[in-house]
């Protein structure tokens, strides 16, 4: 008969599901902690919404750790940035950076861009040239040749320019480079190419490839790249922060990216604390309001449990996807609105329960005798009643929070998630927006998926294993 | 002064079938430090009666009147407010028919027998744990039951924390209703010897509602015998029970088994009356082995056979009144 708390968590912890639950729900909690420390919160309009963040990613490529169980070995995308110059001078003046990077694959990178950002200048403009050396020795000479524009008039130097937004060229688009290309194929292989021509067959096989007997250039010439970036200046105190060079490959991160470019295992991380807010916020409130207006409604009975029983009625009555689309729609695409219209619909359910309990213990002695000594309806319902019904709410506020995480997934799954925070659900919209399922982009619907599954699926493991401790009848004989 | 003096306390429920008259017609008074036994078959109305005193009415009541004057106070005309804030525990407290219903299983016994402290005196856990603690050692019980749950009492200590609960506040008056029913007889011993000591030690008085004549003989300084919602005889305890006046009283003395004597116990015909349609005259005739004509056509008269004995039966009354 007695019940300690210790013996209720012995029996909670014998079960292996609870076990389970228990270890997910850890690893849930150490990785949001770690988001929560190490993200910014607004991280959802600052940056994953904002596409110029991800200009530099390749686009809707898997994640890098599929190459193991490829044949063909795809090019690593690589963001190369340096800060680290020189300052020359061989008659002009010039600052000087220099990037190797390594390029091993079967297949070209996707595309490449470069940036520069910081830039103080005094005088004149600095001009930018790139010189891209391969592996074999090859040259491409003013393979980018950028004048930075001149400062608009009125303004005094120091001309302070890229400190928000880098200057960036995205190579495949810029014509100087096309011209440069077609220049080294004619002095290097005689070729004919016009810069057009080049430009429509893509410039990556030029850039790190090498002719083969027909002349096409197929062959990835494997090995070190040096990329020399040099400023050149016109004043002797002009300086530039860092540049950066990107090789588009086409596998990128531990989860892929998007069509966008966005990483989505940033997306993916964000998406945990977001899940466990939702759920464990929600939850609260409707269990907070469904167990006092459950005791109230059993405990005072007459009018006020007429009353409160009819809207239960009411609530559970309306078909709550349709209703819940429609309020998010009107209230406003909000985090809060969500969770408000969650609760508002959520809690009848638990009422009706908890009413039914608190109708059988208001019939016990106790209670008779409580009243008898004067004690208020308030705290008859707070001392006597409450801690009758109490470890049934806590294991339906576990339940209920799979039920909050599903249906804020689903919310925005129909595109009415709130836009300034990723969520797992938002994540899997885009992508079945986009045709990832058709363009076989898995990586971007299986794990969103699956995280919501698990997440669901941990708080149903803890709610099963403390059935039987709030349910005797189900504790195993031992 | 009387402690408590009841004037014609009516209290009827309202039930599918009709008017229920559970309480028709009640007058008593009790002294202080008096135990008042108060005896009957199940059903005659003695709950109720506890009841209609406690206020603690059932939603179905349909007539509530009469006058209940505690210490001299009128208690009918208090708001429930009042009573809940003035009256309830303070004045008059309760132990209720079977201990481990009243005792919640959920909470440690001290703090529940200390509610009434918080409740009314507005006291701190703590300082309340120093009271409780001292009526438990008054009652008997070890000071370690402060931490422990109903379940790890016996039935003889739930009682006495009971019992305790009852006499925190020290309130002048106690309804017991049937404290003893469900224990054994030799817990009832126990707890008839401590109510008996509490009874002299505090001057405490009491109503003592038992269906059990022996027992009641053993606390109560005057027994009234109820009936079908009246108080039939009430007296002295050794006037109702070595010379009862009204046939009701005897024959329920009669049907009590007797240890030293060889006469079978005698039983009463017949069954309760039903209280939506009471009979006519008087209650028991039906059942009566000395019931004339009048009995059944007029309701009878309060004789006063000996001083201090009152009786409603028609073998004392003045037939042509």
């Amino acid at each position: 008969m007695g019940f300690s708390a210790r013996d209720a968590l012995s029996e909670f912890w014998t079960s292996r599901t609870s076990k389970m639950g228990v270890a997910l729900i850890v690893i849930l909690f150490g990785i949001s902690a770690y988001v929560l420390v190490s993200y910014p919160l607004n991280f959802g309009t600052q940056y994953w919404n904002k596409p110029q963040h991800w200009a530099d990613y390749p686009k809707g490529v898997p994640p890098s750790w599929t190459q193991t169980f490829s044949s063909v070995r795809k090019p690593e995308h690589m963001i190369l940035t340096t800060d680290v110059s020189e300052k020359r001078t061989r008659g002009i003046m010039t600052i000087d950076f220099n990037i190797n990077f390594d390029l091993r694959a079967d297949i070209f990178p996707q595309f490449t861009s470069f940036s520069l950002s910081d830039l103080t200048f005094y005088d004149t403009p600095p001009i930018i040239h790139l010189t891209l050396t391969k592996p074999d020795g090859s040259k491409i000479e003013d393979l980018l040749v950028e004048s930075v524009p001149y400062p608009p008039s009125g303004q005094e130097p120091p001309y302070v320019k890229y400190v928000e937004s880098p200057l960036r060229v995205y190579m495949p688009g810029s014509p100087a480079v096309r011209n440069a290309i077609a220049g080294y194929l004619r002095t290097e292989f005689g070729s004919t190419l016009t810069p057009l021509e080049i430009r429509n067959m893509g410039l990556e096989q030029f850039l790190f490839g090498s002719p083969d007997e027909e002349g096409e250039f197929t062959n990835i010439v494997e090995g070190t790249y040096n990329l020399e970036v040099q400023v050149e200046i016109f004043h002797e105190d002009d300086t530039v922060g860092s540049v950066k060079f990107v090789v588009g490959g086409q596998v990128y991160g531990f989860m892929g990216t998007d069509t966008l470019g966005r990483d989505l295992a940033v997306g993916l991380l964000f998406g945990f604390p977001v899940a466990l807010f939702i759920g464990f916020i929600t939850s609260t409130l409707t269990t907070i309001v469904g167990s006092v207006l459950g005791i109230t409604s059993g405990y005072m009975g007459g009018r006020v449990d007429e009353l409160i029983q009819r809207v239960c009625d009411v609530l559970n009555t309306l078909p709550q996807l349709p209703i819940l689309i429609f309020l998010v729609f009107i209230l406003g695409q909000n985090i809060w609105n969500i969770i408000v219209v969650l609760v508002f619909f959520g809690w009848s359910g638990l009422t009706i329960l908890i009413r039914s309990m608190v109708l059988q213990a208001k019939q016990e002695q106790f209670i008779e005798a409580s009243i008898a000594s004067g004690a208020s309806s308030r705290w008859i319902m707070a001392r006597h009643i409450f801690p009758q019904v109490a470890p049934f709410i806590f294991t339906q506020m576990i339940f209920f929070t799979p039920g909050a995480i599903l249906a804020e997934a689903a919310l925005s799954f129909l595109g009415l998630g709130d836009p300034t925070l990723p969520t797992w659900g938002q994540i899997l919209e885009r992508g079945f927006q986009t045709g990832a399922i058709f363009l076989g982009y898995w990586w971007w619907i299986i794990p969103p998926g699956l995280l919501i599954v698990v997440t669901s699926l941990c708080f149903v493991f803890i709610a099963q294993g403390l059935e039987p401790v709030v349910n005797p009848r189900l504790r195993r004989m031992r | 002064m009387m402690v408590l003096k009841i004037r014609d306390l009516y209290l009827y429920y309202q039930t599918l079938r009709g008017e229920v008259k559970a309480v028709d017609g009640v007058s008593l008074d009790i002294e202080p430090g008096e135990a008042l036994g108060l005896v009957g078959e199940s059903g005659c109305g003695k709950t109720s009666m506890s009841l209609g005193i406690t206020r603690l009415l059932p939603k179905n009541v349909e007539t509530y009147k009469g006058s209940i004057e505690l210490e001299g106070v009128e208690l009918m005309t208090l708001t429930n407010e009042q009573y809940r804030n003035d009256v309830n525990w303070q004045k008059i407290s309760m132990v209720f028919q079977g201990a481990m219903n009243s005792l919640n299983p959920v909470l440690k016994v001290g703090p529940q027998v200390a509610e009434p402290l918080v409740i009314h005196r507005e006291m701190k856990e703590e300082q309340a744990k120093v009271e409780v603690l001292e009526i438990f050692d008054k009652v008997g019980l070890p000071p370690e039951t402060y931490d422990r749950y109903a379940h790890e009492l016996s039935g003889g200590m739930k009682q006495r924390v009971v019992v305790a609960m009852a006499l925190i506040l020290n309130p002048p008056f106690v309804i017991l209703d049937e404290p003893t029913s469900a224990l054994d007889v030799s817990i009832q011993a126990q707890t008839m010897n401590l109510l008996k000591r509490l009874k002299k030690e505090r001057d405490i008085a009491m109503i003592f509602i038992t269906h059990d004549i022996a027992l009641s003989s053993d606390i109560s300084d005057k027994m009234a015998v109820m009936y079908g919602g009246h108080i039939v005889e009430m007296g002295s305890a050794e006037q109702v029970i070595l010379s009862p006046k009204h046939p009701y009283t005897e024959k329920l003395l009669a049907s009590t088994p007797r240890l030293r004597s060889y006469s079978q116990p005698d039983f009463i015909p017949g069954a309760p009356p039903d209280l939506v349609n009471p009979p006519t005259g008087c209650n028991f005739h039906p059942r009566c082995h000395m019931v004339m004509d009048i009995c059944r056509e007029r309701d009878p008269p309060t004789c006063y056979p000996e001083e201090g004995q009152r009786v409603e039966c028609w073998l004392y009354g003045d037939k042509n009144e």
